[in-house]
């Protein structure tokens, strides 16, 4: 593989108009961005799954659904994975023993309330206008939502595909009878997890880029200034965009003079949770109906904490 | 007998490590993304490429397939085309900036860019002050002020590519450059206008130029542009090893 990019390094097999290429260029970026995380991730999931006793993931939480799931919400301190290895690391989690609700919380909380998050959106905004705390608070208050919302459903196991269920048992089915030594299962379940994952992150890659070359910015950039239109339209560029959690207040700085500051808090809160990309890496778990619930609730949520800081602030 | 999916994954997972390991190895990961997050995408990478070799190695039957297809035929089918489609690309087509068409899509100076505030102008500061500045610095400049006697005896060099002024693509054009703080995706274009009738008649779009020239008030009549650098000289270049502006 490594011969034949060598050898193909400089070749122009096609000469692609410019839109085309930048597609590339930047599809290219978000898999290269990601994929380093990816890679974490699904290594961490294979830990959480294979290598990590009983006592350590489940035991040692609160009996208490709620006190749990507020629990799991801060547990990105401890893995500070980049949104797109919380995917695999999701999996990994449920097919461990947590709740689907209790593994939807994890997964909306950890990209925001984790420190490198915490960090970056302190040095970049610091106390002004309620920015940093409206996203931590934000972020941590929409997670525990999610999951106390779906801990309601009264079959959640049917809020997962049939396929990731399906392995699920199956995981759980080997690791009760010990059929594989350790290492053959976590050599079975990155093999596993990189089929799932790796083919959901280039499509959403794919995507990503593709909305990047046909939505002009402009667009969005001209309803900046209104208290409602502020908030949707950074919404709808998070959504956009699909730029990782950890960075994200780095990229928004430069529009933090155009835009009112709880667009800005609204695009914090959103894009980290979903985004183009996220939803394509999510639906490898959840159906498409339980994506959809979570999406309008995630953006209800981060719209009317956008508004709230819009009023306030 | 393995399951052809499982091995789908690693294969996937194989390919984007190894043009990562590549890209780095030929000093070209900076196209994509900040040198800041090189050593981490490295690291992963090679990890990876060491756990994709292991699993490959030794990979057992998957879990049994008691599962009823509900994604229809031709969508997984357009979908697994789609992915091979852009594993094809990242593997053969060479390794490129973005382009000026990102540029105007994305709307050069639209967003204000943090300048080195050691290199900001001021009425009194020294001439040759501007000497120093970048394309970023000089885009903040220009957002800052379009005060002519603000720029008087400043001389601009810069270095970028060339993208027509959508407002007057024939007579405007900017030098511009790509400010990226994290990777590609959030790359915000800066750049000076350069008034020059008829420009695309000696340079082309996308071009690698040199610029050194004055501020004066822009000639167009349909740029937006109030003041655009008069040219003293432009040469084409060779694109930079270092073509974007990293933060």
């Amino acid at each position: 593989m490594f011969t034949v990019r060598a050898l193909t390094g400089d070749i122009a097999f096609v000469d692609l108009p410019n839109a085309a290429q930048d597609l590339v260029t930047l599809t290219l970026s978000v898999l290269i961005e990601s994929i380093g995380f990816v890679i974490f991730g699904i290594l961490l999931s294979v830990l959480v799954q294979v290598w990590i006793p009983d006592r350590w993931v489940i035991k040692v939480l609160p009996r208490n659904a709620a006190a749990r799931r507020m629990i799991i919400s801060v547990l990105g301190v401890l893995l500070p994975v980049c949104e797109c290895g919380n995917v695999p690391l999701s999996r990994g989690l449920i097919a461990r023993g947590f709740s689907v609700p209790e593994a939807m919380t994890f997964l909306v909380a950890a990209p925001i309330v984790n420190p490198v998050t915490i960090l970056t959106t302190y040095q970049v905004f610091g106390f002004e206008d309620g920015i940093f705390v409206a996203r931590i608070i934000g972020g941590f208050l929409i997670a525990n939502l999610i999951g106390w919302l779906f801990s309601q459903h009264p079959q959640p196991a049917r809020l997962l595909t049939e396929r990731f269920s399906a392995e699920c048992t199956v995981v759980n089915h080997d690791h009760s009878h010990d059929r594989n030594t350790k290492w053959q299962e976590s050599r079975n379940l990155f093999a596993r997890e990189s089929a799932a994952i790796a083919p959901a992150l280039i499509l959403g890659a794919f995507i990503a880029g593709l909305v990047q070359v046909a939505v002009p910015r402009a667009v969005l950039v001209a309803l900046g200034s209104n208290p409602v239109w502020s908030v949707l339209a950074l919404m709808a560029l998070a959504f956009i965009i699909s730029i990782c959690s950890n960075i994200d207040a780095f990229f928004i700085l430069p529009f933090a003079s155009t835009f009112m500051p709880g667009g800005v808090v609204a695009f914090l809160i959103f894009g980290p949770i979903i985004d183009i990309k996220m939803l394509v890496m999510m639906r490898t778990t959840f159906t498409t109906k339980t994506l959809i619930h979570i999406t309008a609730v995630v953006a209800l949520m981060s719209a009317v904490i956008g508004f709230l800081v819009n009023f306030y602030a | 007998m393995p399951d052809l999916k499982q091995y789908q994954g690693l294969v996937l997972i194989g390919v984007m490590a190894t043009i990562t390991l590549w890209l780095a190895a030929t000093g070209q990961l900076e196209l994509y993304i900040s040198p800041r997050h090189t050593i981490f995408a490295v690291t992963m990478s090679a990890v990876g490429l060491i756990a994709v070799t292991i699993s490959a190695m030794h990979v057992s039957p998957g879990p049994p397939r008691a599962v009823r297809r509900r994604v229809p035929r031709f969508l997984s089918g357009a979908a697994t085309a789609l992915t091979a489609l852009v594993t094809a690309a990242m593997t053969l087509l060479p390794p490129a900036t973005l382009t000026s068409a990102t540029a105007t899509q994305r709307d050069i100076n639209s967003t204000i860019v943090p300048a080195d505030e050691s290199t900001l102008l001021t009425d009194t500061a020294p001439d040759a002050a501007a000497a120093n500045l970048s394309l970023a610095d000089w885009a903040s400049l220009l957002r800052q002020s379009t005060d002519l006697a603000f720029y008087d005896g400043k001389t601009v060099r810069a270095t970028g590519l060339i993208t027509p002024d959508p407002d007057d693509p024939d007579n405007v054009f900017y030098v511009s450059r790509f400010y990226v703080t994290h990777c590609t995706i959030d790359a915000q274009p800066v750049g000076v206008p350069v008034y020059l009738p008829d420009w695309n008649s000696t340079y082309d779009a996308d071009q690698w130029v040199e610029l050194i020239g004055t501020f004066e008030a822009n000639g167009s009549l349909s740029s937006s542009q109030a003041i655009a650098v008069a040219a003293q000289t432009i040469d084409t270049v060779d694109e930079p090893s270092d073509p974007y502006i990293y933060r």
